[in-house]
């Protein structure tokens, strides 16, 4: 496979988020050129609309129109850096015209849509405009993305991002700061805010946000509930001894709803080392064995194995050992990314488009051979990069250029005015 | 010491437009001026701006190709960029709107770019230049390049300091050939006869026939059209002169037969009387001779100026006026009366802007809306003269944007104030 330039469009802020960053991170670690829409720095401009004191028809036209600059901020972008492919996390900021604009001019588009398709339903508007849509969960999704016009649907699970999600020593500050025996990082949904009260107590600490409004849980909650950076639920995962991952529903009746989708906790803990007992998936199966990851079933059969947890440490360990090193071997971003792409090479006829061009290191004097095998080092590219993806790394700098950067814009655009000529 | 970056990249013409420019700096107290342009006019910028430190790079795409051109573009400029990145600029005057000059601009902080900037990956373009975007629907208005570049200094020099006011020389007849656009040079014919009329009218001792190698076959032409009396006196000297012989020359001359050309700014440089030809797309106002004493002939057709890239749908009609017989009279009487339709000719004056151009034959309709439009210019960049008419408030209406009013934190500071 040849190195791709793939434009990574994140949305203006939640869950996806963070994903999209493993994501550009992951293509970039494997050769590709990256090229990432900043879409949260537009956020707080489209939050301060919310603030204007208008009649709600003015405000939704003025939501709507900067919604379109932003989407128009995108094209733009994409005209500039000519991807192979444009690929949106879920709630990336293109509007239907920018997608049709984008189909119209060939332009390889794909959405991750790593969200729960039964509650988050607006894929039903999107999904058919995208050339692949790569979803969490399997059946009846894919028949129903089908039905609706979009026959390239990828089951493409969450991952870990192993450079950053990893076991890490903490100081003893932090260790007590993150760490408990028993720990949950996440949002208060229903299932979990009567589940958990049955953990009170345990050395039992929450963490993340939307704990408001239970007076059982609520001195368990850490940082008052503040949202938690995703630097800081690494240290969490690493000073936990026993991380609880309740998969999220909004019905209270079944605490736990053996639901399909493997949520990016499972593997975030997994590649950390840490310890974790997460509820039965429908889809958990394909992705550990049953020795490689702690499951529970029932509220019962969790508290019986925390207490079990606590007593077998060298258990856990072991469970902890073989559920990172399955999540390493399978369950990366760059893995996850590289499915991706072999997916759209085989469903979208002539893609990618090959364009004869030679590594930059063979288009140049023997003399400027080792100047510029020390920019791919420094830039990180590999030495079969072609002159174009260099370029387009070099410009990817921010802050004034050493004098051979410069040198490697100005030849390029040289090469653009006057090639004709010769 | 404060050192000031100029970045001049394009051709003969626009290194001497520069002047206006360079000279500011250089007259700013502990000032180090620098200047960068193609290595083809590194010579040239040594022999006319002796005071500055002139950094020449590759930049233009004759004489390149291949791995010749890579190895110009990686190794040499490579090693100019690094003397340019080592020296620590106060402003960096970044003037021609090209890619080649976006791309020179990433070795420098952003916030001291003027002109065309680059800021991570950018391009950014500057309040003053994109102004002058802004009106080039009053191009018949104008404003001399001279002064636009030296517009990015709040302080420029007063416009007479810039050139020597031209007096005659004493030796003869300078002709320029041809100039880079062929649609703004007058042909063979025409050119033969309107020299034939100036020489024998001047009683000239010597005719110096100007160009580059490519002009070769065109002087031949013209001396054969020539009375044998004026072919006895005239040498061809296209393709035959260096930067310095060329300055010799047209130094040396008492009057330069031109089309707007970069020997025609040469000779304005050195004070030597310019009578050009202007038509087609060169329109004086804008590129005209910079100072006092020089005279031009503008094509008036009211298609002009037009652009060199588009063929012209009319036969060439703004040419009709230099090929009038009247013309041939006209240049030894200069009476207004004697002058052919389609031509206003002019002689160069200055204003409180800089260079403008004052008519003494055929009539200038835009004369009146010019002096607004400068005035208009002239208090934008000084704070002072202007007044409110009907004609201001068009141009401020269609010059002053949104974005200039909403975000220009200080609307002096691409300015350098």
């Amino acid at each position: 496979m040849k190195n791709l330039r793939i434009l990574v469009v994140l949305p203006l802020y939640g869950g996806s988020l963070p994903i999209g960053r493993y994501v550009a991170s992951a293509l970039k670690e494997d050769g590709h050129i990256v090229e990432v829409f900043e879409a949260p720095e537009f956020n707080s401009a489209y939050e301060s609309l919310k603030s204007l004191k208008v009649t709600t028809d003015r405000l939704d036209y003025l939501q709507n129109t900067f919604l379109n600059v932003v989407s128009q901020a995108v094209l733009a972008k994409t005209e500039t850096f000519e991807p192979d492919m444009v690929l949106c996390m879920a709630q990336a900021p293109l509007n239907h015209q920018a997608l049709k604009r984008l189909r119209r001019d060939g332009v390889t588009t794909a959405m991750w849509f790593v969200e729960d398709y039964r509650l988050f339903t607006y894929w039903k508007s999107f999904a058919p405009m995208y050339d692949i849509f790569a979803v969490i969960q399997k059946e009846p999704f894919f028949d129903e993305l089908t039905a609706i016009g979009q026959p390239n649907a990828l089951y493409l699970p969450l991952a870990a991002q192993p450079d950053f999600h990893k076991p890490m020593e903490l100081t003893s500050v932090e260790q007590r700061k993150f760490g408990s025996t028993v720990s949950f990082m996440g949002a208060g949904y229903p299932n979990r805010r009567i589940a958990f009260r049955e953990l009170v107590n345990h050395d039992f600490k929450i963490w993340g946000s939307d704990w408001d409004g239970d007076h059982v849980l609520e001195p368990l909650v850490q940082l008052k509930g503040a949202r938690v950076t995703p630097e800081e639920c690494v240290k969490i995962f690493n000073a936990t001894t026993i991380n609880l991952n309740l998969h999220s529903s909004i019905q209270a009746d079944e605490l736990v709803t053996y639901g399909d989708f493997v949520n990016p906790r499972t593997f975030e803990l997994a590649a950390c080392g840490a310890c974790q007992l997460v509820d039965k998936r429908s889809l958990l199966s394909e992705a550990f064995a049953e020795d490689e990851l702690a499951t529970f079933s029932s509220m019962k059969e969790l508290l019986e194995k925390i207490d079990y947890f606590q007593n077998k440490p060298d258990e856990c360990a072991m469970y902890a050992g073989k559920a990172k090193a399955r999540v390493l071997a399978d369950h990366t971003y760059k893995a996850r990314m590289r499915t991706l792409i072999d997916f759209t090479t085989q469903r979208i006829e002539g893609w990618p488009k090959q364009i004869a061009s030679p590594a930059a290191l063979d288009t140049i004097p023997p003399e400027l051979a080792a100047n510029i095998r020390s920019l791919l080092g420094k830039l990180g590219l590999p030495e079969n990069v072609t002159f174009d993806d260099l370029v387009w790394a070099v410009r990817q700098q921010q802050g004034t250029l050493s004098e051979l950067d410069t040198a490697v814009l100005f030849l390029d655009e040289w090469q653009k005015l006057y090639s004709k000529r010769h | 010491m404060k050192h000031y970056l100029v970045i001049q990249l394009a051709r003969f013409g626009d290194l001497i437009q520069t002047k206006r420019l360079l000279a500011t700096l250089c007259a700013r107290e502990k000032a180090s001026v620098h200047l960068c342009v193609d290595r083809s006019l590194e010579a040239l910028a040594r022999l006319v701006y002796p005071q500055v430190t002139v950094h020449a790079i590759a930049a233009h795409g004759t004489g390149l190709k291949g791995s010749e051109a890579v190895r110009a573009m990686l190794l040499d400029n490579t090693n100019v960029f690094g003397d340019l990145k080592s020296v620590d600029f106060q402003s960096v005057y970044n003037l021609n709107f090209s890619p080649l000059n976006f791309r020179l601009a990433a070795l420098f902080d952003s916030e001291r770019v003027e002109g065309y900037a680059w800021k991570d990956g950018q391009e950014l373009t500057t309040l003053w230049p994109s102004m002058a975007m802004r009106w080039s629907d009053y191009r018949r208005l104008g404003i001399n390049l001279v002064d636009f570049w030296a517009g990015y200094c709040p302080d420029m020099i007063a416009p007479a300091s810039v050139n020597p006011e031209a007096s005659p020389k004493g030796g003869g007849i300078g002709v320029v050939l041809a100039g880079r656009e062929s649609r703004r040079s007058l042909p063979v014919g025409t050119l033969a006869r309107t020299l034939t009329t100036l020489a024998s009218s001047s009683k000239t001792i010597r005719i110096q026939l100007l160009g580059g190698a490519s002009e070769v076959a065109a002087g031949q032409a013209v001396i054969k059209e020539l009375p044998p009396k004026l072919q006895a006196i005239t040498s061809n000297l296209a393709g035959k002169t260096g930067w310095a012989d060329l300055i010799d020359v047209v130094g040396s001359l008492d009057m330069l037969i031109t089309p707007d050309t970069g020997t025609m700014h040469l000779a304005a440089h050195l004070g030597t009387p310019v009578r050009a030809f202007f038509l087609s797309s060169a329109w004086c106002f804008e590129t005209g001779p910079y100072g006092k004493g020089h005279t031009v002939y503008q094509a008036s057709t009211e298609c002009l100026p037009c652009l060199e890239i588009q063929e012209c749908p009319y036969e060439t009609k703004c040419l009709s006026g230099f090929n009038a017989p009247e013309f041939q009279r006209f240049l030894v009487t200069n009476k207004s009366a004697h002058a052919p339709d389609g031509m206003i000719a002019f002689h160069s004056e200055f204003d409180a802007l800089g260079q403008t151009y004052t008519s003494y034959a055929g009539v200038d309709k835009q004369a009146e809306q010019r002096i607004a439009f400068r005035t208009f210019i002239q208090q934008y960049l000084t704070g002072s003269g202007g007044d409110v008419s009907d004609f201001t408030q068009i141009l401020a209406d269609r010059i002053y944007r949104d974005r200039d009013w909403i975000t220009q934190l200080n609307p002096n500071a691409t300015l350098g104030i």
